[in-house]
C-alpha cells in the first residue's frame, strides 16, 4: 500500500470503526464475557460483508490480500469486538483457497495440527480454542503421512470442555477422537509445518496492535483530563514519557502485524509471525503496564473499560504461540546456522518462494 | 487506525541483491584485518583511507545529482550500502557525516556554489565534516546556544565555543549552529543561522577531549573572531533552528540507530554453539534479539520512504531512535549475560575486543543525537500530551 488514496482494506476499516466506536462498549463485552453470543453484532459485520473479505473470490469472497485486510483486522483488536470475526476471516481464506464451501456462520480455528486417518476421520486435541462453544464449526490442519489437509468439523462431532482464561472470552478444549469432518481437501503447501498457528499468531499479534493503539489513546485523553496537584498529569514528564514509551511499543507492534501479514501474503507465514509474536508480546507486556500505571486506581476497577483491554493482551500474547515459544524457535533456528548467517537471514528479500512448506 | 504515527512499509526489491553481494565482498577484502576493537567504533571510526576506497566504489553521495559527484541512485540502494557497513562494523566517520547529514543539507538549501564546490569533494571521500552544535552550557537546551556569528565585512566573525564535536581534529569542515540575532529567551529558537566553515581558518582552535575509553574522538571547539565568507551561509540567515532540526529526521531513523552492536551478535552466536547445546533461555533472548532488530529495520526503512517522498517524519524519526538505541544499547550486556563474561579485554580475541569497547561506549548512544528523554518529550508532543 504504498499509494495515498484510500484502498478497500481501508474503507473496510473505517466502517467497522463505526459500527465498533458506536456498538461495542463495556456492557456488550461483558455479556459475552458471560458467555452470551452477540448476534446482533455479528449480524451488522454481514451486513458490511467482511467476513468474506480473505477469502477469493471464485470463492464467493472480496480477495483482499492479508496486507489489505490487516487495517479490519487490527480495528476489530482496537475495539476488543467481542466476536470471532478474525478467525471466521482466516477460516474463509482457508477454506476458499482450498476449494471447500465456506458455511454460514462464525468458524473458531485450533492452533494444533491433527491426524487425518485412512477412513477419513480426524483425530487429535487443541489445548485452547477461543469462540468455540458460540461457533458451529471448528476448522482443523490435519496430517496424514505426508500430505496435509484441511478439515472442516461440526462442532457436535467434539468433546468440549470449558476453559477459564484471563481474557474470559468463552474458550474451551477440545478432543477429536476419529471424528469425522463436514467437508476436508488436500491443501499442498498453503500452510506450512506449523499448520495454522503462524495464522493465528498473525491475527492476535494485529489485534495486540489495535488495542495497544486504543490504550495509547485513552492514556492521552485521560492524561490531559485528569488532574492532580492543579494541573493535567499529562504534564508531568514522568507521566508523559510513560506514555511516550508505549507509543513506541504501539508502532512496534502495528509495524510487526503488518510485516506478518505481508508474510503470509508471500506464502512466509511463519518467518512473518515468529518475528511479529516475538517482538509483539514484550511490546503488550509493557503497554499494558504502562496504561494501569496511568490510570491509577480507577483503572484497576471491574467498572473500568481498562482491563477489558489489558486482560486481551495478557491473552493474546500467549495465543498463537507466545513470544517465549517463537523467540526460542528463532534462536535455535539462528543458532544452528551459525554467526555467518545471521545477517544474510536478515536481509533475504521477502520473495513469494514459499519457504514456510 | 487511530495511530498518530505513519509507518508504511518500503520493501527492498531482490533486485538490489547484486548490489548488496559488492559491498559484501567490498568489505570482506577491505575487513580482513580489521580487529574487535576497531569494529566496535563501527560509524564514528575515522578511516580516510577506507573512506576513499568506498568512494571509488561511488557508495558515497549516492543519492545525490550526477552533476554534484553523485550517482542518482535511490535511497533504498543507499540504505542496502548502509546497512551492510554497519552490519561489519566499517569505520565509516571520514564520510559518513557528509554522507548522511551535511550533503543532503547542502543538496537541499545550499547555493548552487556550495553543492559545486562540496558535494563532490564529499563524494570522492576527500571532504569529512563534524556537526557543531553542542555547546558548554547548551546541550539538550540546544537553542539556548551563545556562540555568535557577527557582521563583518564581506562575510562573519565567530566567537564561542562548540563542545563534544565528534572528530573535528580530523575533519576538513563543520557545519555550525549560531547566533545572529534573537537571544532574548522569549525568542531563542530565532536568529540562529547554520555556518559552513573551514576547519583550517584562523581564529579556530580544537582541544581534543579523551572520552571514557581514554581515546580521543570528540573535541572542544573554540572560535575567536573567526572569519567566514558571506557565501559560506547555509541557507537563510535566522532559519537555522528550522534546518538544523529538519535534518534531524535523516540524522534519527537510519540503521547507524539501531546497528552500533551488530557485529556482537554473529560472535555471541558462535561463542554460545562452541559451548555446546545451547539451553532455552539463550536461544530465547537470541530470537527476541533478533526480532527486534528485524522490526527496527522495518520501522527505518519505513521513515526512508517518507524521507525519499520529501516528508519530514521527526517524530517516527523520534520513535526509531529511542527504541533503536534501546536495542543496540542492550547487546554488550546480553553477550555477557549469555555467555558469563570475564571482564577482561584479550586483545586478539574479537568478542573480548567488541564487548570491551562496546560496553563503554554503548552510554552514549542515548546521549549523542538527541537524549532518551529529548526524544520521549517529542514523541509525548506528537501525541497531544503538555
Ligand atoms: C559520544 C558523543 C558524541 C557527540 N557528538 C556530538 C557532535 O558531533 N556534535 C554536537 O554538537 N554534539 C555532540 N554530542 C553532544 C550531544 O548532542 C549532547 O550530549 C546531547 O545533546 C545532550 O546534551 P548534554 O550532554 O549537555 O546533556 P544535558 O542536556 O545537560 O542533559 C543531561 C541529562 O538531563 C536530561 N535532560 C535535559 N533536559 C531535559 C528535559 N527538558 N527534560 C528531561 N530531561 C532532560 C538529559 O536527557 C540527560 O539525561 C555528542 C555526545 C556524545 C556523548
Amino acid at each position: 500500500m504504498s499509494t495515498e488514496e484510500t484502498t478497500i482494506g481501508e474503507l473496510l476499516a473505517e466502517q467497522l470503526e463505526r459500527l465498533f466506536s458506536r456498538e461495542v462498549d463495556r456492557e456488550r463485552i461483558v455479556a459475552v464475557e458471560q458467555g452470551r453470543f452477540d448476534r446482533a453484532l455479528w449480524d451488522a459485520l454481514e451486513e458490511i460483508g467482511v467476513r468474506l473479505a480473505l477469502a477469493p473470490e471464485e470463492a464467493g469472497g472480496v480477495g483482499l490480500t492479508w496486507e489489505e485486510a490487516e487495517p479490519a483486522l487490527r480495528t476489530a483488536g482496537e475495539w476488543a469486538a467481542p466476536v470471532p470475526l478474525g478467525e471466521t476471516m482466516i477460516a474463509a481464506w482457508a477454506l476458499g483457497r482450498a476449494g471447500l464451501e465456506i458455511p454460514d456462520g462464525p468458524v473458531a480455528l485450533a492452533e494444533e495440527i491433527m491426524a487425518l486417518d485412512e477412513g477419513g476421520r480426524v483425530s487429535g486435541s487443541a489445548s485452547l480454542v477461543p469462540w468455540l462453544s458460540q461457533c458451529d464449526y471448528l476448522l482443523v490442519v490435519a496430517r496424514q503421512n505426508q500430505s496435509t489437509h484441511l478439515c472442516l468439523m461440526d462442532r457436535q462431532s467434539l468433546e468440549l470442555s470449558a476453559v477459564d482464561t484471563l481474557a474470559r472470552i468463552p474458550s474451551s478444549r477440545v478432543q477429536c477422537h476419529k471424528a469425522t469432518p463436514i467437508d476436508f481437501a488436500e491443501i499442498g503447501d498453503l500452510v506450512g509445518e506449523l499448520g495454522l498457528l503462524p495464522h493465528i499468531a498473525t491475527l492476535r499479534t494485529v489485534q495486540m496492535a489495535g488495542l495497544l493503539d486504543r490504550l495509547l489513546s485513552l492514556c492521552v485523553e485521560y492524561g490531559n483530563d485528569r488532574e492532580q496537584f492543579g494541573r493535567p498529569i499529562g504534564k508531568f514528564q514522568a507521566v508523559q514519557h510513560m506514555i511516550a514509551e508505549m507509543a513506541s511499543q504501539a508502532a512496534a507492534a502495528r509495524v510487526a502485524g503488518l510485516y506478518a501479514c505481508r508474510q503470509v501474503d508471500r506464502n512466509r507465514a511463519i518467518q512473518g509471525a515468529t518475528v511479529a509474536k516475538a517482538r509483539t508480546g514484550p511490546a503488550a507486556t509493557r503497554g499494558a503496564e504502562a496504561a494501569h500505571q496511568v490510570f491509577g486506581a480507577i483503572g484497576f476497577t471491574d467498572e473500568h473499560i481498562l482491563h477489558y483491554y489489558s486482560r486481551r493482551l495478557w491473552q493474546w500474547r500467549s495465543e498463537g504461540g507466545s513470544e517465549n515459544w517463537w523467540a526460542e524457535r528463532l534462536g535455535r533456528e539462528v543458532l544452528a546456522a551459525g554467526g555467518e548467517k545471521l545477517w544474510p537471514h536478515i536481509t533475504a528479500p521477502a520473495t513469494a518462494d514459499g519457504e514456510d512448506s | 487506525m487511530s495511530s498518530p504515527f505513519t509507518f508504511k512499509p518500503l520493501e527492498i526489491p531482490p533486485e538490489l541483491e547484486p548490489l548488496r553481494e559488492q559491498v559484501r565482498e567490498f568489505l570482506r577484502e577491505a575487513g580482513r584485518d580489521w580487529s574487535g576493537w576497531k569494529v566496535g567504533h563501527s560509524w564514528t571510526g575515522f578511516d580516510k583511507d577506507f573512506s576513499r576506497a568506498v568512494a571509488d566504489k561511488s557508495w558515497i553521495g549516492m543519492t545525490w545529482p550526477t552533476q554534484y559527484g553523485g550517482g542518482e541512485r535511490s535511497h533504498l540502494e543507499r540504505h542496502v550500502v548502509v546497512e551492510e557497513m554497519l552490519a561489519a562494523g566499517a569505520p565509516l566517520g571520514a564520510h559518513w557525516f557528509g554522507d548522511r547529514q551535511s550533503g543532503p543539507l547542502l543538496l537541499r538549501l545550499g547555493t548552487e556554489e556550495q553543492r559545486r564546490r562540496f558535494l563532490p569533494a564529499i563524494a570522492r571521500g576527500e571532504a569529512s565534516f563534524c556537526i557543531g552544535l553542542s555547546e558548554p552550557n547548551s546541550g539538550s537546551d540546544l537553542a539556548s546556544i551563545r556562540a555568535k556569528a557577527v557582521r563583518t565585512d564581506g562575510g562573519w566573525l565567530l566567537t564561542g565555543t562548540k563542545i563534544w564535536t565528534t572528530n573535528a581534529h580530523l575533519c576538513d569542515y563543520m557545519i555550525g549552529l549560531f547566533r545572529t540575532g534573537g537571544g532574548d529567551t522569549k525568542v531563542k529558537h530565532e536568529g540562529l543561522s547554520q555556518f559552513l566553515i573551514d576547519m583550517k581558518t584562523p581564529g579556530i582552535e580544537v582541544r581534543p577531549i579523551r572520552d571514557l575509553t581514554g581515546e580521543n574522538h570528540f573535541n572542544e571547539v573554540f572560535f575567536d573572531e573567526a572569519f567566514v565568507p558571506d557565501d559560506m551561509l547555509v541557507g537563510e540567515e535566522g532559519n537555522g533552528w528550522k534546518q538544523a532540526t529538519s535534518e534531524l529526521a535523516f540524522e534519527r531513523s537510519q540503521p547507524d540507530r539501531f546497528m552500533s552492536c551488530f557485529p556482537v551478535l554473529p560472535e555471541l552466536v558462535d561463542a554460545i554453539n562452541k559451548r555446546g547445546s545451547p539451553d532455552r533461555l539463550a536461544a530465547r533472548e537470541i530470537g527476541a534479539t533478533v526480532a527486534d532488530l528485524v522490526i527496527l529495520r522495518e520501522m527505518s526503512l519505513s521513515v526512508l520512504g517518507q524521507l525519499a517522498e520529501g516528508k519530514t517524519p521527526a517524530r517516527e524519526a523520534a520513535l526509531v531512535k529511542d527504541l533503536g538505541n534501546s536495542h543496540e544499547q542492550q547487546i554488550p550486556n546480553l553477550a555477557r549475560d549469555l555467555l558469563d563474561l570475564p571482564a577482561t579485554i584479550e586483545q586478539g580475541n574479537r568478542l573480548s575486543e567488541l564487548e570491551g569497547i562496546l560496553t563503554q561506549n554503548v552510554p552514549s548512544y542515548s546521549l549523542r543525537g538527541g537524549t532518551r528523554e529529548i526524544l520521549r518529550g517529542i514523541i509525548a508532543k506528537g501525541l497531544g500530551l503538555r
